[in-house]
């Protein structure tokens, strides 16, 4: 270990001192400092994740459409499917209907699925009543659209379609479908929640008169993450039909949740920021404290580099150990972390509000190396220059008059 | 004729005052040999301290120079050779709070570049000369001034200099221990071959030197 090393390490942690005031208050400031950063960052990460998830569940990884309807969907399913990178393939058609139950109305997005699909999203936001009862007679809504028609599981409603309008037309007389609700779902996305209607395709293309055809194909994909580049792959040799992956679907919201990180990182950075001037204006008072200590070190040769490694180093490693405590102390708080929410909520009330907003169970989490190296370059580099800009100071006095300080 | 190990010629030194610069040190010279022990006093002001900063090259002259013997046998000027063409002592011992007696030795050696075991050996044996054999672990703040005083001096002698600038060394110090630390001052540099310069306000302690000067108007006359 090089002198001025070993002299650093003695000068942060005094020998024969219980409490080395100086190092634990600034090792605990970089320490709170980084864990907030990195809290933020977590949490804002897996509500992120959370949201991609979701994206992911109510869109598909990859939407495949093209100018009309999609002539054998069945077919172009299969073929998709082979492909090694697709999960699977599923043929859906969708489109704005009118709900009705009595004097109550709303506008259904309508949705035709596959029933029988094991793997199908919307089984998982099932709120009340049950999936598997949906047939060619019952529907599946959204929260918000069952609140607004004030039906409840097993009340039946009407369902209009553009197409009966082409009927009335012709001069028949249009007659609405009915359907029984046999479940309530509930996807955290509004705009989903308040319009999704589900019904088996089948009973979807006679009620559109779409015959063999569907509206487009949903793919589930092996590396959802690479939805973008696969849905290039593709898409080479069809070139009527368009494959959206689903960082296109919902390009704006993903934007403003990245954008939303970003900005917590920087308004939580400059909580380290605060620390790492602390540091620097008390490592600034120890060298002036110090400043005969500067003479006698260059009056026994110390080299000036030295000197402000001497001192520089202190703040290094206030910066290294903080992050370290910082690290902790994520880990730590982000592990209590529904203990944590509930003392707030019995402190202030406001009940359950990850369930009630967000709807998800608990805080959502998603580790992110890149954020852990990110908060520690950035605090390693401020403590450091904390502590290199009183080092120079010291360094570039003259030893003479440094020693006659008192 | 022994071997010269400093020579300072015609060294001149003002301060920057308000009122225009203010002279310190008018035309030292000064030539000491190996073995020599000189002492210097003059009256408080007078310039001591900012001479021996000079001949220990932690500042530079107005003009006039300086020259050391190296350790490589070698004249050098002083400032390029710190921390091992001379050591210093001060009135206030100066040692590193945070280190042991034993560590402020070795700190001097390492810093010199000597390998951390036998810097450690080095200091252990010169702490033992200077009999602080039992105080090897102590804090600065555990040990009396005449022990801090003690360790000093190992610390001045640990990179076997040829020069000792001692100023004030008992300044701080019981008339006992002063006399006691400056038996041992004189002893020890003896022992090593080193030649000593003593800034001291004690006559009797000036009158042990071989070679004794005052300096007053800022010129050094042998007394
Ligand atoms: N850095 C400086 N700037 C301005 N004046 C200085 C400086 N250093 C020393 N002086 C002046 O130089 C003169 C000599 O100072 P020095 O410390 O050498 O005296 P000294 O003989 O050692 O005194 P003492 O016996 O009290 O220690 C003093 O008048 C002091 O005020
Ligand atoms: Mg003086």
């Amino acid at each position: 270990m090089p002198w001025f090393l070993h002299l650093a390490l003695r000068q942060l942690f005094p020998p024969g001192k219980r409490f080395p005031a100086f190092a634990t208050v600034s090792i605990l400031g970089v320490g709170l400092g980084v864990a907030s950063l990195l809290i933020v960052q977590t949490v804002m990460n897996g509500f992120g994740e959370e949201h991609r998830l979701r994206i992911r569940e109510s869109f598909g990884d990859c939407q495949v459409t093209g100018a009309a309807p999609i002539e054998r969907p069945e077919a172009l399913a299969k073929q998709l499917a082979a492909s090694p990178e697709v999960a699977s393939a599923s043929p859906y058609a969708e489109g704005p209907a009118l709900a009705r139950n009595g004097d109550f109305s709303g506008i259904a997005q309508v949705r035709g699925i596959d029933p029988t699909d094991p793997a199908q999203p919307a089984r998982k936001y099932v709120y009340g009543g049950s999936f598997d009862e949906l047939d060619d007679g019952r529907i599946i809504l959204g929260a918000g659209l069952a609140r607004a028609l004030r039906v409840r599981i097993g009340d039946r409603i009407e369902i209009w379609s553009p197409a009966m309008a082409e009927r009335a037309e012709k001069g028949k007389a249009p007659l609405p479908a009915e359907f029984e609700v046999c479940a309530v779902i509930v996807t955290g996305f509004t705009e989903v929640d308040n319009a999704a209607a589900l019904i088996p395709l089948r009973r979807f293309r006679e009620i559109w008169n779409l015959g063999p055809r569907a509206h487009g194909l949903t793919l589930r994909l092996k590396q959802p993450a690479l939805a973008e580049a696969t849905a290039g792959r593709l898409a080479v040799g069809h070139p009527e039909l368009r494959f959206r992956p689903w960082q296109d679907i919902k390009k704006d919201f993903l934007a403003a949740i990245r954008f939303e990180k970003t900005m917590l990182f920087f308004l939580m950075f400059i909580i380290t920021l605060v620390a790492s001037f602390s540091i620097g204006s008390t490592l600034f008072s120890a060298v002036i404290r110090r400043s005969r200590e500067v003479g006698v070190l260059a009056s026994l040769g110390a080299a000036r580099w030295q000197i402000v490694a001497l001192f520089g180093l202190q703040g290094l490693l206030i910066g290294a150990l903080g992050t370290l405590l910082g690290f902790v102390l994520t880990w730590t708080i982000l592990a209590c972390r529904d203990g944590i929410l509930g003392m707030i909520n019995r402190l202030f009330g406001g009940g359950d509000m990850v369930a009630n907003i967000y709807l998800f169970s608990k805080v959502p989490l998603h580790y992110d190396a890149t954020d852990f190296v990110i908060a520690s370059a950035f605090t390693l580099l401020t403590t450091a220059i904390a502590g290199l800009v009183p080092a120079l100071w010291a360094a570039g006095r003259k030893p003479s008059e440094a020693m006659r300080d008192a | 004729m022994p071997d010269v190990v400093l020579q300072a010629r015609g060294l001149t030194k003002a301060f920057a005052a308000p009122a225009g610069p203010l002279p310190v040190l008018t035309d030292v010279s000064l030539e000491i040999f190996a073995g020599d022990s000189v002492s210097i006093r003059g009256s408080s002001g007078s310039g001591k301290t900012t001479l021996l900063q000079l001949l220990g090259g932690l500042d530079q002259p107005d003009s006039g120079e300086v020259l050391i013997l190296a350790p490589d046998t070698s004249l050098v000027a002083p400032h390029s050779s710190l921390g091992r063409g001379v050591g210093f002592v001060f009135q206030n011992y100066q040692l590193m709070p945070e280190l042991t007696a034993l560590e402020n030795v070795a700190l001097a050696a390492r810093i010199a570049g000597v390998p951390s075991e036998a810097a450690t050996a080095e200091a252990r044996s010169l702490l033992t000369q200077v009999g602080l054999g039992a105080r090897l672990e102590h804090l600065p703040s555990k040990l009396s001034g005449g022990e801090c005083q003690r360790v000093a001096i190992a610390r001045a002698l640990v990179n076997r200099p040829s020069v000792i600038l001692a100023d004030e060394p008992t300044g701080n110090l019981d008339e006992r221990t002063g006399a006691e630390i400056m038996d041992l001052l004189l002893g020890v540099v003896a022992e090593r071959g080193a030649a000593l310069i003593l800034v001291t306000h004690s006559r009797e302690f000036a009158e042990r030197a071989t070679r004794r000067f005052v300096l007053s108007g800022g010129v050094l006359t042998p007394a």
